[in-house]
């Protein structure tokens, strides 16, 4: 299938900095699309060389099988809605979503019929000759897609627009934007560093770390299936564990053996052979956590464990429990106000259990990604260790 | 915590000292007496003799002339210079315009009144007007400038961005987003040049030749060889210039807000 | 390629004015002057040919020195008279409530609004022989009859700081607006006395604005001119005096652009001075 906006092996340097690294890169027409990443990682310039505010050092822009690259941004079908807003201050809100069609010397008639229009959409009618500074964080926020829209463009770039506001509004712009996408129909594309934003937004993800691309994804494909351990922990939190192919389970699973815990089952989708290093990562809420041994299945592996520390989170508790040396994280869903059993308390033993399909076998690790795995709270006096592994 | 009453002392003491002079003179101006010994009763005599000497107000013809027209031309230099200041921030030429372009304001006045002499006594060009006004010019760009590139700096770089981004080319995005939005920089550029062109004295007494003198030139010779009463009064009446004339820009900028 | 190359072009349009004007007007009359006071004088008040060293020696006069040295103090005073009103007004007005800052600042400027030589003349009046503060003085018994307060040296320096107060003032009151109070109640609260907290933690904190207002009163103040032609008399006279008499009384350009070279140089002293100290002591700082 072709796609829509396409960035073909582009690169761009700000002095020292590679903010863009040879990036490829596929976007569909009418696709929600998100670039998700932690500032500084190249996600905002891969928008700014979309819009035409940078151009390349390297590679082409593509946009509906046209070469835009060398394009200015203000022949670019293609408009912005910024960080900031950017709304004209000396301009009334009229005369802001005006502005598309009067630069384009639209007539009189067709400019006003279509600014009610988009008063309408984004229900600021009675707003129309405020002043921006008159207007609160949402309605700058519905200006400024507006302003953008009107120039029906084939594509929409925007550039972490819900970051100024508080979070209820958030919540109820977030909302806004996907009906807007919706009914308008035209390409988004989406940065943010906020991967709440970006999982319920987005039809895929693009997550960016250190101007590459470290994977591309349904939402749920990015969660449940990370590739590297950057995504994996960038998005939720996660344990890695280091371990070896020790043999093959019939021809989808394996065992692994991690520190010196054998015959783990793990899912293989990557045809690992005994002998091949691997790294796992497996969600704190994939583990489960008992002061009772469950019962044995097939593809269960469970584990004697000691809680080394816990946090009550309302819904949940965060668990750390230590095991054969490696610390784990344990996050449990209260079902019942009233347990049957005894609550679990720190030192307490326990047994952690998982199964097989849900440690997830990562094609890259680096060690420094462990620094975004959430650690227990530090005790006073207790020295600070990063390096440890999980 | 308590606060020290001093900072509130010294300030008061300051206003005081500030306001002193300019009261007295306000006050003398009023005063019939020939010499500041005593008050002789309240009168309008030195306002009327004023009124009989053309040459204040042939002086003052001179000063408003320059300053309207070095305002002018330093208004187009210093926004362009400013533009590229703030454009081109980071090339190794705006580096050195921008030392170009502070340095005038440091530089104590009676410097550049006497290099523009020596420049205009080398080139053979006769002192006058024309001199006067380009002096004015040269250093009324400086202030310009920082005035015009101050109010750039302040605004946001995507709102120029976002006028090319909804299709605006350079001319649409300068005449309908970029010079709206400098206007009151502009303005009080434009106040700020003008007032110092009317106001300077040492440059101009420099470069100034016979026949060419200007107001400020005209109360030096006053207050060297004259009647101190006639300068109280034209000082007085200077000094409900200024004000009006500050007290209505400030209502017009208040309004356009 | 292209687009920076264009980019260029429009850089240099952009610029060209102001350089040329500037370069013109600026620069090159500079230079001038640094030509011309190595050039002799012909006797018709205009500038010989040939070049000489006269005007640079004939610097190192007695004369020259004291007036010289008058220049140098009745600077340095008055930027520290400047500096030691203006320091409590400026943290005065950061931290009034913003209605009264406006209205201060306000009644700071509006004087300012006069003309330059009328603010002096009003002076000059004020310390007439029969002026209001002279009567005052000599009634109070503080000076004698015969005290002149006018014509000297003192005389200027009072003008000289009422002249460039405000200037000082304000970078003052900018710096203080910046900086954060409650570092103030910190230090009071570790146990510092009100002085102590202010010298410690305030001064160094509003550093950048004492240096830039101690420029603002210094280098006008070495070239200053009208105040001590107006209320110096001869034993207030500075160096800019002598540069127009040179030019007004005797039309000596080479001797008054020689003059002029030694307060250019006067100048940019302590311009470079502050420069080079801000350079070295920022260079650890941008290395934390």
């Amino acid at each position: 299938m072709s796609e829509f906006l396409e960035f073909r092996d582009v690169s761009k340097r700000f002095g020292t900095i590679q903010a863009v690294d040879s990036v490829s890169l596929g976007i569909k027409k009418g696709e929600f699309f998100s670039l998700l990443g932690p500032s500084g990682c190249g996600k905002t310039t891969m928008l700014r060389l979309a819009a035409g505010f940078e151009h390349p050092d390297a590679g082409r822009v593509i946009l509906d099988g046209q070469d835009i690259t060398d394009l200015p941004p203000n022949k670019r079908k293609v408009n912005t809605i910024f960080q900031s807003y950017a709304l004209f201050p000396h301009l009334t809100v009229w005369e802001n979503i005006a502005f598309g069609l009067r630069v384009a010397k639209r007539t009189k008639r067709d400019i006003e019929t279509e600014v009610e229009a988009m008063l309408r959409l984004i229900r600021m009618g009675d707003q129309a000759h405020k002043k921006p500074d008159q207007l609160s964080g949402g309605q700058k926020q519905r200006v400024a897609i507006a302003r953008a829209l009107i120039n029906k463009p084939q594509l929409l770039l925007l550039d972490e627009p819900l970051a100024a506001l508080d979070l209820k509004l958030r919540q109820r712009m977030l909302i806004e934007l996907d009906m807007i996408h919706d009914q308008v129909g035209i390409t988004f594309l989406y940065v943010t560093h906020d991967q709440g934003e970006a999982m319920s937004l987005s039809d895929r993800i693009a997550v960016m770390d250190s101007g590459r691309i470290e994977q591309v994804g349904s939402p749920a494909e990015i969660y449940e299936t990370p590739r590297t351990s950057f995504v994996a922990a960038f998005i939720g939190d996660t344990n890695f564990l280091e371990g070896e192919v020790t043999g093959l389970v019939e021809s989808e699973y394996c065992q692994v053996k991690i520190a010196d815990i054998p015959g783990l089952i793990c899912f293989n989708d990557k045809s690992m052979k005994p002998g091949n290093p691997v790294y796992l990562s497996i969600r704190p809420e994939k583990i489960h956590i008992s002061r009772d041994r469950p019962e044995e299945s097939p593809l269960r592996n469970i584990v004697p464990a000691v809680v080394e520390d816990m946090i009550y989170l309302g819904s949940t508790t965060k668990y750390w429990v230590r095991t054969h040396g490696l610390r784990v994280q344990v996050l449990r869903q209260h079902f019942r106000f009233f347990l049957d059993e005894k609550p679990i308390r720190w030192n307490d033993d326990v047994w952690i259990w998982w199964h097989g399909d849900d440690g997830f076998m990562l094609d890259r690790y680096r060690a420094v990604d462990e620094h975004l795995v959430a650690l227990p709270p530090r005790k006073v006096g207790e020295p600070e260790d990063n390096n440890e592994k999980s | 915590m308590r606060r020290s009453r001093f900072p509130f002392f010294v300030t008061m003491a300051v206003l005081f000292f500030f306001y002193l002079p300019i009261i007295i003179l306000i006050v003398n101006s009023f005063n019939a007496s020939r010499f500041e010994s005593g008050w002789q009763g309240f009168s309008l005599m030195w306002y009327k003799r004023l009124f009989h000497e053309p040459e204040i107000w042939r002086a003052a013809k001179n000063s408003l002339l320059i300053a309207a027209s070095a305002t002018a031309v330093s208004l187009v230099i210093g926004t362009t210079a400013a533009i590229a200041l703030h454009r081109f921030a980071r090339s190794r030429l705006q580096r050195f315009h921008f030392g170009l372009v502070y340095t005038p304001l440091v530089v104590p006045e009676i410097l550049m009144g006497i290099s523009l002499l020596m420049l205009f006594v080398t080139a053979g060009v006769e002192l006058g007007l024309f001199t006067i006004f380009l002096a004015h010019v040269t250093f009324c760009i400086s202030f310009v400038a920082m005035t015009v590139l101050a109010r750039l700096q302040d605004f946001d770089e995507s709102i120029v961005e976002a006028a090319q981004d909804l299709g605006a080319g350079w001319w649409a995005t300068t005449r309908r987003v970029l010079l709206p939005m400098l206007m009151p920089g502009l303005i009080a550029g434009g106040l700020l040049a003008f007032t110092l062109s009317i106001d300077d004295f040492v440059i101009t007494f420099f470069v100034a030749g016979p026949g060419s003198t200007t107001l400020p030139i005209r109360v030096y010779s006053m207050i060297k060889y004259g009647s101190p009463p006639l300068i109280n009064a034209l000082s007085t009446l200077l000094l409900v210039l200024t004000f009006t004339a500050v007290a209505a820009s400030q209502r017009l900028s208040r309004s356009r807000r | 390629m292209r687009r920076e190359s264009r980019q260029k072009i429009r850089e240099t349009l952009v610029s060209f004015p102001s350089l040329f004007w500037l370069s013109l007007f600026f620069i090159v009359p500079t230079l001038f002057v640094f030509a011309i006071a190595l050039k002799p004088a012909n006797p018709y008040g205009g500038i010989g040919s040939g070049w000489t060293w006269d005007n640079l020696r004939s610097l190192v006069n007695p004369n020259y020195l004291a007036v010289a040295w008058r220049t140098l103090w009745i600077s340095v005073f008055s930027a520290a008279v400047c500096l030691v009103l203006a320091t409590p007004i400026g943290y005065y007005l950061a931290r009034v409530t913003a209605r009264w800052k406006g209205f201060f600042l306000m009644l700071i400027i509006v004087p300012f609004w006069t003309n330059f030589l009328i603010r002096i003349f009003a002076w000059k009046v004020l310390l007439h022989p029969e002026g209001a503060i002279k009567k005052v003085l000599a009634l109070s018994g503080l000076i004698g009859p015969q005290t002149s307060l006018l014509y000297n040296a003192g005389a200027v320096v009072l003008v000289t700081v009422y002249t460039f107060l405000p200037f000082t003032i304000l970078p003052i009151y900018a710096a203080a607006e910046k900086f954060d109070f409650q570092l103030l109640e910190a230090a009071r609260d570790l146990g510092a006395r009100r002085l102590q907290a202010f010298v410690r933690i305030f001064l160094p904190g509003i550093r950048r604005g004492l240096i830039t207002a101690v420029l603002f009163v210094f280098i006008p103040a070495l070239g200053s001119y009208v105040i001590p032609d107006i209320v110096g008399g001869p034993s207030g006279e500075m160096i800019g005096n002598k540069i127009a008499q040179r030019v007004f009384v005797d039309r000596n350009l080479p001797q008054a652009s020689a003059l002029s070279v030694v307060l250019i140089l006067s100048v940019l002293a302590p311009l470079v001075t502050v420069l080079v100290l801000q350079r070295k002591r920022e260079k650890p700082e941008s290395l934390l």
